[in-house]
């Protein structure tokens, strides 16, 4: 990073000794930016499309449950039923959980369904950096911490990949 | 120009190690020499470096080891016999294994040749399939055995309980309580406490005074549309609790409403909301009309105009009202009052009006 900061001025006060006219601050803007084709949920493309997607980060959210499904299955927003909040917060801890404890093999979404009292978790697991041995102790150690802290029985369902390529969808 | 040029940039470059010097003191004797050689070769020779094209030179690459692959083992639908039991394969209600389904089948929305190389995505590595819900566990093979281990348990569907009106005729209580079970660390719900009963008005044994007094007492907990008396209570804390409370408020009222309270006498017939012919003065004049006409039946002797129905036994109030005719003739009138004029409680008023006097009328 130092030396490209360095070349930046060396070449900056290359251009000025041959030229007086070179404005140093062009690249500070002091007006308010327009962000007007950012959305959320919606990546940017890179130059020369290098940016690797997988079909669930492709599809924008504004085309949810028409060319994706969602993610969490649940019945807490149905008409008079209760603990919402409480199951937005598990979905979010159980995702943030199993994100670190499956470091770097969990290669898609994990999809939360909920049936009667039991919780399902079903996600894909690349296997290039991992050992059958184990993806079975990290299932059954997910598996005891999660049933343990959220009072529920957790059933993990996940599924194998080979590779984290097999899950490019499309190269933006 | 070109050579000042040249100049600057490499004292830059040289400005460039020179700082890096200070980043690491174990490389520090390593860069210095190289440097130093650096140094002579371009002050002693006083030489222009030699610009190498790229391509032009063979370089040759020393090839890394490759990396020990993993070798998978085929997926399971590969080594699958076609006349496997699939029950033993799909047990139970599970997510999409693309590793366990046999068959081809792809989910997914590809827009352009971009996408996937324009092919919707399989069912390997497919998430899509693994949110929705599967039958796979619900094909006939497993509902045959399903049925056949339950049967075991099931017993013969008791005998004269063939129809939904005889079920209605033996049970005629019905008591609707619910359970709740939801994805919660508690399987408690305040909801679960609400107990109700449900049972038709015709199934209490009661007569005019109480029929109406019980409906008056229940208010809109009776349904007279259906019939159906619905009682309902959340109040006590327990579902049994609830249960008992709706079954005394069952018997409380039953018995409230066979009471006759002194103020209730003073209920006059202009006071009443609907015509009850048993009460009013058409019934007395009916029945003298009719022990009227026997008299004089008898005394004729007159076989063509005399009322056949009418028995060799005295007249009162109590035969005439169990007469098929009179309870046409009430019915009619009833009907009259309470319904209002029409042409059709008219007509029937007339046919009943015929039948109880034999008339015969030639128009």
């Amino acid at each position: 990073m130092s030396v490209i900061m360095l070349q930046t001025q060396g070449f900056c006060r290359l251009k000025t000794s041959l030229s007086h006219t070179w404005q140093t601050s062009r690249w500070i803007s002091s007006t308010a930016s327009l962000c007007k084709n950012r959305k959320s949920g919606v990546p940017k493309i890179t130059p020369f499309r290098t940016k690797q997607l997988t079909y669930e980060e492709a599809i924008p959210p504004s085309r949810m449950n028409v060319r994706k499904g969602w993610l969490s299955f649940n019945t807490g927003n149905l008409h008079e039923e209760k603990r919402a909040a409480q199951t937005t917060f598990e979905d979010f801890l159980v995702r943030r959980f199993l994100t670190g404890t499956w470091h770097r093999s969990l290669t898609s979404e994990v999809v939360i369904k909920r049936r009667h009292n039991t919780i399902v978790l079903s996600f894909l697991v690349s296997m290039e950096r991992m050992l059958p041995r184990q993806v079975y102790f990290l299932q059954g150690y997910s598996e005891t911490m999660l049933s343990g802290w959220l009072k529920m029985p957790v059933k993990i369902e996940l599924q194998t990949v080979a590779s984290q390529r097999d899950m490019i969808f499309k190269k933006i | 120009m070109a050579s000042s040029l040249s100049v600057k940039k490499t004292r830059l470059i040289l400005g460039v190690m020179n700082r890096s010097l200070h980043l690491s003191s174990s490389l520090k004797s390593q860069e210095s020499e190289k440097l130093e050689n650096k140094k002579e070769s371009s002050l002693d020779s006083e030489e222009f470096r030699v610009y190498e094209i790229k391509g032009l030179k063979k370089v040759s690459f020393v090839r890394r080891p490759e990396r020990w692959s993993k070798r998978f083992p085929p997926p399971r639908y590969r080594t699958m016999p076609t006349d496997q039991d699939w029950t033993d394969v799909w047990p139970t209600a599970s997510t999409f294994k693309w590793s366990a389904v046999p068959f081809p089948v792809r989910q997914g929305y590809v827009e352009n040749s971009s996408e996937n190389e324009g092919v919707i995505p399989s069912k390997y590595a497919n998430l899509e399939l693994m949110k929705g819900p599967n039958f796979l566990h619900l094909t006939p093979a497993h509902v045959k055995k399903h049925c056949k281990a339950i049967k075991h348990f099931c017993t013969q569907w008791p005998e004269g309980l063939d129809t939904d009106e005889q079920c209605q005729k033996h049970f005629p209580l019905e008591s609707v309580t619910s359970d709740y079970v939801f994805a919660g660390p508690s399987l408690t719900d305040d909801r679960a406490r609400v107990a109700s009963i449900k049972f038709k008005l015709t199934d209490l044994e009661l007569d005019n005074h109480a029929r109406d007094k019980f409906i008056r007492l229940v208010g809109d907990r009776y349904d007279p549309d259906t019939g159906d008396v619905v009682f309902e209570s959340n109040r006590c804390p327990l579902k049994s609790q609830n249960l008992e409370y709706v079954k005394f408020i069952l018997t409380a009222v039953y018995f409230e409403s066979w009471k006759r309270e002194s103020w209730e006498q003073q209920k006059e017939l202009s006071d009443m909301e609907q015509y009850v012919w048993d009460q009013n003065k058409s019934s007395k004049t009916c029945v003298s009309l009719l022990s009227d006409i026997k008299a004089r039946d008898m005394a004729s002797g007159d076989e063509q105009g005399k009322l056949s129905y009418l028995s060799e036994k005295e007249v009162d109030a109590s035969v005439v009202s169990d007469l098929p005719e009179v309870q046409q003739y009430k019915e009619a009138v009833e009907n009259l009052f309470n319904d209002g004029e029409s042409i059709e409680t008219l007509n029937t008023y007339r046919m009943a009006v015929e039948k109880l006097l034999n008339l015969k009328l030639d128009v």
